[in-house]
């Protein structure tokens, strides 16, 4: 005690009590949908409440934890319902995004780094309020070039096209302050050795930014596997549906299947979370960092 | 390297800025004829089908002479014309001219199962027909037109008896092969003429860029408005050679359908009208043929004028373009931009790819959008073009000038209008700036917390409360809307506890503010605390121990050491989550859904709905351009006060 008014720390007792608050809060809602989804039920409610409930009865009602455990509702939502096609889908999508988006990232990244050109300023600042373009503007638009004009509605390559361009000023920007931040000697010395230029960006440049490539990569898939308004405008085929919106699909308009929307929910949030959480550091510098030079 | 001389490059502007400005007046030229063309033939072609209609419906339709009335009918027309008869009652082919229905496939006879397209063809134009009716509108075709091979024409026009359709009518035209090219001499001579006068004027004009800008650009307009004049006055006479061969050939069809009518001993009664016959392809008398068979002069007029004002219109286009080009040229652009192409090639090498899908696909959708609004596209008018939609800068109007949003009620309180623009503004700021305090409060708190030395857990607790900004929002989203539902929801079951009765949250506009505010509070203060907690550790401990030793308190301690530290961080960090909130479309979307009555709609999803459920896309864009002004507004001023407090 004599120590801490010393240090001028405050007592822990009164912080624990804040933390475990602000965790149960955090932690509710996925413990719910976790209790829903192995309650091998389609029903919102933990717990049957008896017609005249005492207060026992109400509490059992808000625990957590499933009156029967049952795996039904994972095996059902894979096997009956075309969610495993789904969660297909969007791995399918999310990976050629992932891919076309940050490759031609990569190349306009470098150049805008490295080369000074005119338009190089212009160009960035275009990117910038690219990403506030609201969604609502350019989704008819969108809709009448991919579906109208190039025939690709219901097709994953379309929605790898949209979502692959349009992650591409994001990524551009990330890239760009990690490139900034390789020293140009390294370059030159190449370049006095004698390697092309193709060289030293696939030799030298790029396996130098793995980490900062990595981390927009995720940013990348992320925003593909999450995506869903876009998505529900291309795909109306139900077998072409991505994960996101076969969720919906579950519980929106007049279906109420929360068991296997819960059962769905986990299974398409388990990956991603882990990944958050491994890199979740790495997110954070780049996010800052990006905003910072913004 | 040397530059070349201002003669040379006006020389060049002129070629170029002509050459392009006559070429494309000449292809509009060209398009707008081919279009009088094709027009004149639709129209030819729908007046003889009407006559088909109208001989076959007077004869009695379905009846055995209707057998007799289409070879008469065809008799006076070119080889390649023919039509066939349907009868929806018993899918009856009644009659038919086509060379292909003869002999085993004689009619009258039952329709094939190959030639079901033509039944649905019929079926389509029923309910097209039905629709216009009780709508009383003409949004779908009653005459289905379809371009075949070689400029032959396809038609199809229901039948009626006693109001109802019950059947069709199917006709082919031969196509007649010729189309107008352009007055290419006329264009070419005139480009000829242009670069000789401007020769001879900058060799009398010397090396002075203003006066042979000024000479170079009186050469342009002058060959544009000579070709322009022409083609004006060629379109005018060949709109009224037009109306006058298609109100001559309505004549010439009445007059045959007369003698037929004759031949077959049916009394004409009502007589005959070939003017109505004219229509377009929802069956709207399109009134430009006279009583007397003549063309109406008002009706010609108007088209005249018309055409008359769309040329003007692309001239001013055309102009505008060559112009430019012309200028650029002559002032040295284009010799710089290739200069600079060349020597920076490796840079733009490495970003085109990323650019033309950029400009693909974002863009052009945002100037399409940004065209879109200023049109009256809707669900009913996707089919017309952009120029017969336009309205200006109405609906900005709309969007923007209507202040109404309280309005008095019968009853005489005061109710407000939730579909109104500034309502929407409003509660989109409350909702802003209510989720970004809540972050930062939340967020820092949690990060001073989590900051405590030898505090027991605490990557437990990091982990914990991180985990809502992993989990995708749209399924946090869904997650508090089933929590929050009146009879089921948990939160009610917990509200029961203390003998609360279930709450209808989304049946009032707080409560269901609420559970969108709980939402993205749950979903947004993690990121908050993260930013905060980075930037807290990277404070040295010497800062406070100095303080400490000076006898500062622990108030003086963060206003003087922690605050300041954590601007850096922290400011970038509250810029984009203003972003992110303002366009959280997921929350707003999916767990108020707009509840009650759209109350609760922030701009973005209100946009939304006016585009998808709404089918304004017209306004909806109007409504979107003005958020991305918000937006930009918001962006440049925060770059102002972000450098600000960088310099401070």
């Amino acid at each position: 005690m004599a120590k801490r008014s010393l240090t001028g720390e405050p007592p822990h007792g009164p912080l624990h009590a804040i933390l475990i608050v602000m965790t149960l809060y955090t932690i509710y809602p996925i413990l719910w949908v976790i209790c829903i989804a192995l309650s091998g039920r389609q029903n919102l409610a933990i717990a049957e409440l008896p017609p005249d409930p005492g207060v026992l009865d109400r509490l059992r009602a808000v625990m957590p934890w499933p009156q029967h455990f049952s795996a039904a509702n994972f095996a059902s939502v894979l096997r009956d319902q075309p969610f495993a096609r789904w969660m297909l889908n969007s791995a399918i999508v999310s990976a050629a995004t992932t891919l076309l988006g940050v490759s031609l990232a990569c190349s306009a990244a470098y150049a805008f780094s490295r080369f000074k050109f005119p338009g190089r300023q212009p160009g960035m600042l275009l990117l910038l309020v690219s990403q506030m373009f609201p969604g609502t503007l350019t989704l008819i638009p969108l809709y009448i070039i991919i579906v109208q004009w190039l025939g690709l509605g219901s097709s994953m390559f379309g929605l790898v096209l949209v979502y692959g361009t349009t992650s591409i000023p994001f990524s551009v920007w990330m890239l760009k302050g990690y490139f900034d931040t390789i020293p140009k000697e390294l370059e030159e010395a190449a370049m006095m050795e004698g390697a092309s230029a193709g060289k030293i960006f696939w030799r030298i440049v790029m396996p130098l930014a793995t980490p900062a490539i990595a981390i927009t990569a995720l940013f990348s898939f992320m925003t593909a596997w999450n995506e869903f308004i876009i998505a529900a405008t291309l795909m109306d085929k139900e077998f072409k549906y991505t994960a996101p919106v076969g969720l919906r699909f579950f519980v929106g308009g007049f279906q109420q299947q929360w068991g296997y929307f819960a059962a769905g929910s986990i299974l398409v949030s388990v990956p991603v979370v882990l990944l958050f959480l491994y890199l979740q550091k790495y997110l954070v510098s780049g996010l800052t960092a990006g905003g910072v030079k913004g | 390297m040397k530059a070349a001389s201002h003669r040379i490059r006006f020389l060049a502007g002129v070629v170029l800025g002509t050459a392009v400005g006559l070429s494309l007046s000449w292809a509009l030229l060209r398009a707008t004829r081919r279009d009088l063309v094709s027009e004149r033939k639709r129209r030819e072609a729908i007046i003889s089908v009407q006559a088909l209609a109208d001989l076959v419906q007077r004869v009695g339709f379905p009846s055995t002479r209707v057998g007799q009335v289409v070879p008469a009918w065809q008799a006076q027309k070119p080889p390649g014309t023919f039509a066939r008869i349907v009868a929806f009652a018993g899918a009856q082919l009644v009659a038919s001219t086509d060379p292909a229905d003869r002999g085993a496939r004689e009619t009258p006879r039952r329709l094939s199962r190959e030639e079901k397209p033509l039944y649905d063809q019929g079926q389509r134009i029923r309910a097209a027909v039905e629709t216009n009716r009780e709508e009383a509108s003409a949004r779908k075709p009653e005459i289905e037109i379809d371009g075949l091979a070689a400029g032959a024409l396809a038609l199809a026009a229901p039948l009626q008896s006693g109001g109802a359709v019950s059947g069709l009518v199917a006709a082919q035209f031969p196509g007649t092969g010729h189309a107008h090219g352009g007055n290419a001499g006329l264009a070419a001579l005139l480009l000829a003429g242009a670069i000789a006068v401007f020769a001879v004027f900058a060799w009398a004009a010397g090396e002075r860029r203003l006066l042979l800008a000024a000479g170079a650009t009186v050469c342009l307009a002058g060959a544009l408005l000579i070709h322009a004049n022409a083609a004006v006055r060629t379109v005018r006479e060949e709109l009224r050679a037009a109306d006058e061969a298609v109100a001559a050939y309505a004549t010439a069809q009445g007059g045959q359908a007369g003698e037929v009518l004759a031949s077959l001993q049916v009394p004409v009664d009502p007589p005959l009208a070939p003017a109505s016959w004219d229509t377009d392809e929802f069956r709207r008398p399109r009134r430009l043929i006279g009583e007397d068979g003549h063309p109406d002069e008002v009706g010609l007029a108007g088209r005249v004028a018309r055409a008359s004002f769309e040329a003007t219109r692309a001239l001013f286009g055309v102009a505008a373009v060559s112009l430019l080009l012309l200028l650029v040229a002559g002032f040295g652009g284009f010799s710089r931009a290739g200069r600079e192409l060349v020597e920076h090639r490796q840079a733009y090498l490495y970003i085109t790819p990323a650019m033309i899908g950029l400009l693909v696909l974002v863009f052009f959708p945002f100037f399409y959008g940004i065209t879109l609004s200023f049109t009256d596209s809707n669900l009913y008018n996707t089919n017309r073009s952009i120029g017969e939609t336009w309205i200006g800068l109405r609906n900005y109007g709309d969007v923007l000038g209507d202040f109404g949003f309280i309005q008095r009620a019968q009853g005489g309180g005061f109710v407000i209008n939730y579909l109104n623009f500034y309502w929407t503004l409003l509660f989109t700021i409350l909702w802003t700036v209510s989720n970004v305090s809540f972050g930062v409060v939340v967020g820092l708190a949690l990060a001073l917390i989590l900051n405590t030395r030898d505090l027991a857990l605490r990557p437990v607790y990091r982990v914990l409360l991180i985990l809502p900004w992993a989990v995708p929002n749209y399924i946090t989203s869904l997650i508090w809307k089933g929590m929050f539902h009146q009879q089921f929801g948990v939160v009610n079951q917990f509200l029961g506890i203390f003998g609360i009765s279930p709450i209808a949250w989304f049946g009032k506009v707080g409560t269901s503010f609420f559970t969108a505010f709980a939402t993205n509070g749950w979903l947004s203060f993690p990121f908050m605390m993260v930013v905060s907690l980075g930037a807290l550790q990277s404070i040295p401990a010497e800062l406070y121990e100095a303080a400490r030793v000076d006898g500062a308190t622990r108030w003086q301690q963060f206003k003087a050491i922690t605050l300041p530290s954590l601007r850096p961080a922290l400011v970038p960090a509250i810029i984009i989550s203003v972003v992110w909130t303002f366009n959280m479309f997921n929350v707003v979307y999916l767990v108020t859904a707009g509840e009650p009555g759209g109350s609760t709609e922030i701009l973005i999803t209100q946009a939304y709905k006016f585009a998808f459920e709404r089918y304004r896309y017209g306004y909806a864009a109007a409504y979107s351009t003005v958020i991305f002004l918000i937006l930009l507004v918001y962006g440049v001023f925060q770059n102002r006060v972000s450098k600000a407090t960088e310099a401070a």
